[in-house]
């Protein structure tokens, strides 16, 4: 990047460095919320898994207790009968089954210890654990005591199992005394956040410890819903970005136009200023003049030579301040109008005008009321037609802010009549009094405090150059209606 | 001094036009004018000891009437200012005043207006001149008293009898009353209430 692009960059992170930090902000608690629940919601799944696990393995253990105890009840009556012989085929985890007849020795010197572990204990015990083949003896001490053969592989009954075995993560083993044996292998991973669960299985004949183990890696965090967040967080607040620039641009509009009125005002309170001085000068001599003649002339006996100077300086004076005057009004005389006649839509010169009011139209509480009548197209200036549309909406409202929010209306209508397109804007204000209606269009002629009284007067003149006419009325109801009428572009 | 024989009015007006007019105007009530056209001559060149009055306008090209009106005061010149302006606000008719102008007028302005300003400018100076002048005379004749005499009228002026300041200042009441008497033979005093108006402003300054 070349250097002056790059301090560009630096410039627009320094001016939105509070937003950029609120973002990263945003994006780092959000996304650690999400991996938070992500990871509780695993480890409870987890931990349910394994709960069912070692539901699933203590009820065998129960039940090899149960069997064994079975067995040592049936003895009594059963002389040749061999029911211990069927149970491999009911049950798919019990292998093989011993027995010691009454009064008779193991043969083998594992069980002859377990059978006397059990008398002592009143429980079945382990004779002989194997976990490498998985494989695990239990014995039961009785008149005829049995040993049973548990197959581990068979222990579980998959169909009941909570996971699925060839892809669940997790890794879950039985354990006995160093031993272990495997019943799901899970899978190996990245070790970030790590889960265990273990507990005794419910059966004191068969003490194995039911270990389970889930590795979370960062791969098994909602990396999804993560930069779903993010782009979330990205789009409102880009969103709050262009919404903060519209308004900072729509402020810096209407200062822009409040400077160009103020400007405009300074301008003209120089002009009269300038004025007020230049034919002031003459004025003050002529007066001096004249004055000092007349009490020449009453004198006894009358100086009349003197007075006769002083009154040919009074004429002198005169004549200079006419031309004050005459300078003043060509150096401010209006361009000539007509030779800038173009067509163009009235309609949307008083859309572009209730734009460029809309907050001083809101502030008022006035909400325009429009007649349409399609495309209206007149011969007209286009500046002349807004600087006359803006003051008579600006008169409007200044007029409405007289009656009560409740009763301000404001109606504009467009038409073409009579070869002409004629707009009328009908304020509901006060009205127009009857002594100020036939002075309403001349020069610094105002009703308001501190008005120049040059508005409808320049509108007026600007109406007349263009070829039209601008009139006022007052409303049948109440409130004022100023009419402007421009010749149409194509006469009908 | 030697006060001229009528009072002289000065003119300062950037416009000949009315400078003349006004000049004219001002003469037919008898009153001798000399106008300016440049403020800062006018300044440099007026004659401070004339009795009468000065105006001023405040529109003028260079230096505004304003200025002109504080480098007056400031320069301790007494003759009253007379303002003129085209377009008075409310605003500079106040820093005017409180500039010292005695007399605020707009332009155009009428003959009566004008003049009558002028001539209570006028008189008004011609009076704080008959009061610096009789000052001055009173000054000198206080210091011809001696020191002693000058202790006798403090204690006049304070309110005592011959008696009382003879036991202030361990005097024989004789000759307090010789000291009495010269004093009022020296400062020309015709009565102790004359004596008091004249000096006592003089003796509470000479004594502070």
């Amino acid at each position: 990047m070349p250097p002056c692009k790059n301090a560009g960059m630096l410039k627009l992170i320094k001016a939105h460095r509070l937003g950029i930090l609120a973002w990263v902000v945003l994006c780092a608690v959000g996304s650690a919320v999400l991996g938070r629940l992500e990871l509780a919601q695993t480890r409870d799944a987890f931990e349910t898994d394994a709960r069912i696990v070692h539901r699933l393995l203590s009820q065998r253990a129960v039940q090899h207790d149960a069997i064994l105890a079975t067995l040592a009840l049936l003895q009594a009556g059963a002389d040749n009968a061999r029911p211990e012989q069927r149970l491999p085929a009911v049950y798919p985890q019990i292998l093989t089954v011993r027995r010691r007849d009454r009064d008779a020795a193991w043969d083998e010197p594992r069980f002859a210890a377990a059978d006397i572990q059990s008398r002592t204990a009143k429980r079945a015990v382990l004779a002989d654990t194997d976990f490498a083949n998985g494989r695990y003896w239990v014995v039961l001490h009785a008149d005829t005591s049995y040993a049973m053969q548990i197959d581990m592989r068979s222990l579980v009954q998959w169909s009941e199992w909570p996971m699925r075995v060839e892809s669940n993560p997790a890794r879950v083993t039985l354990e006995a005394a160093g031993q272990y044996f495997v019943l799901q292998a899970g899978a190996p991973g990245a070790k970030v956040w790590r889960f265990d669960f273990s507990k005794h299985l419910a059966a004191d004949s068969q003490p194995f410890e039911v270990v389970a183990v889930r590795h979370v890696g960062w791969a098994e965090l909602p990396w999804g819903w993560m930069l779903g967040w993010i782009a979330l967080v990205t789009a409102v607040m880009a969103g709050l970005v262009a919404a903060q620039g519209q308004r900072v641009a729509r402020r810096r509009a209407e200062e822009l136009l409040r400077f160009g009125q103020v400007a405009r005002l300074n301008t003209l309170g120089e002009l009269a200023a300038g004025m007020a001085h230049e034919v002031n000068q003459p004025l003050t001599a002529m007066l001096a003049n004249t004055q000092a003649a007349s009490r020449l002339l009453a004198e006894s006996p009358p100086d009349i030579d003197t007075a006769r100077g002083a009154m040919t300086q009074a004429v002198q004076q005169a004549q200079r301040a006419a031309e004050v005057v005459a300078r003043l009004r060509r150096s401010v005389e209006m361009p000539n109008l007509a030779s800038q006649l173009r067509p163009l839509d009235l309609q949307a010169a008083v859309r572009n005008a209730l734009y460029l009011l809309e907050p001083q139209l809101r502030n008022c509480g006035v909400d325009p009321l429009m007649r349409p009548a399609g495309e209206i197209s007149v011969l007209a200036d286009p500046v002349a037609v807004d600087q006359i549309i803006h003051n008579l909406l600006m008169n409007a409202v200044q007029a409405l802010e007289e009656v009560p929010r409740a009763e301000r209306k404001l109606t504009l209508t467009l038409e073409a009549d009579k070869g002409q397109g004629v707009l009328t804007v009908r304020d509901s204000g006060p009205g127009i009094a009857a002594e100020v209606l036939p002075r309403i269009f001349e020069p610094f002629f105002t009703t308001r405090r501190g008005g120049l009284g040059l508005g409808l007067s320049l509108c007026e003149t600007l109406a007349t150059s263009m070829h039209g006419t601008l009139s006022a009325a007052n409303a049948p109801e109440h409130g004022a209606a100023f009419t402007l009428r421009l010749p149409l572009a194509r006469q009908p | 001094m030697n006060a001229p024989l009528s009072p002289l009015i000065h003119l300062v007006d950037d416009d000949e036009a009315v400078r003349a007019a006004l000049s004219l105007l001002i003469g037919t009530v008898g009153l001798r004018v000399q106008a300016w056209a440049e403020p800062q001559a006018f300044i440099a060149g007026f004659d401070r000891n004339s009795i009468g009055a000065i105006v001023l306008d405040v529109r003028m090209p260079g230096v505004s009437g304003l200025t002109v009106l504080q480098q007056l005061v400031e320069q301790g010149v007494d003759q009253p200012v007379i303002m003129l302006t085209g377009h008075g606000t409310v605003d500079m008719c106040r820093r005017a005043f409180k500039s010292g102008a005695a007399e605020f007028l707009e332009k155009p302005v009428n003959d009566d207006a004008l003049l009558e300003a002028l001539q209570n400018a006028v008189r008004q100076h011609v009076r704080s001149r008959e009061r610096q002048q009789a000052n001055h005379v009173a000054r000198e004749r206080y210091t011809q008293l001696s020191p002693r005499e000058r202790e006798v009228l403090g204690l006049i002026i304070s309110g005592l009898t011959n008696k009382e300041i003879g036991r202030a200042l361990d005097l024989s009441p004789r000759t307090v009353e010789t000291h009495r008497a010269s004093v009022f033979a020296k400062l020309g005093a015709e009565s102790l209430a004359d004596l008091i108006r004249r000096y006592a402003a003089i003796v509470e300054s000479g004594e502070a």
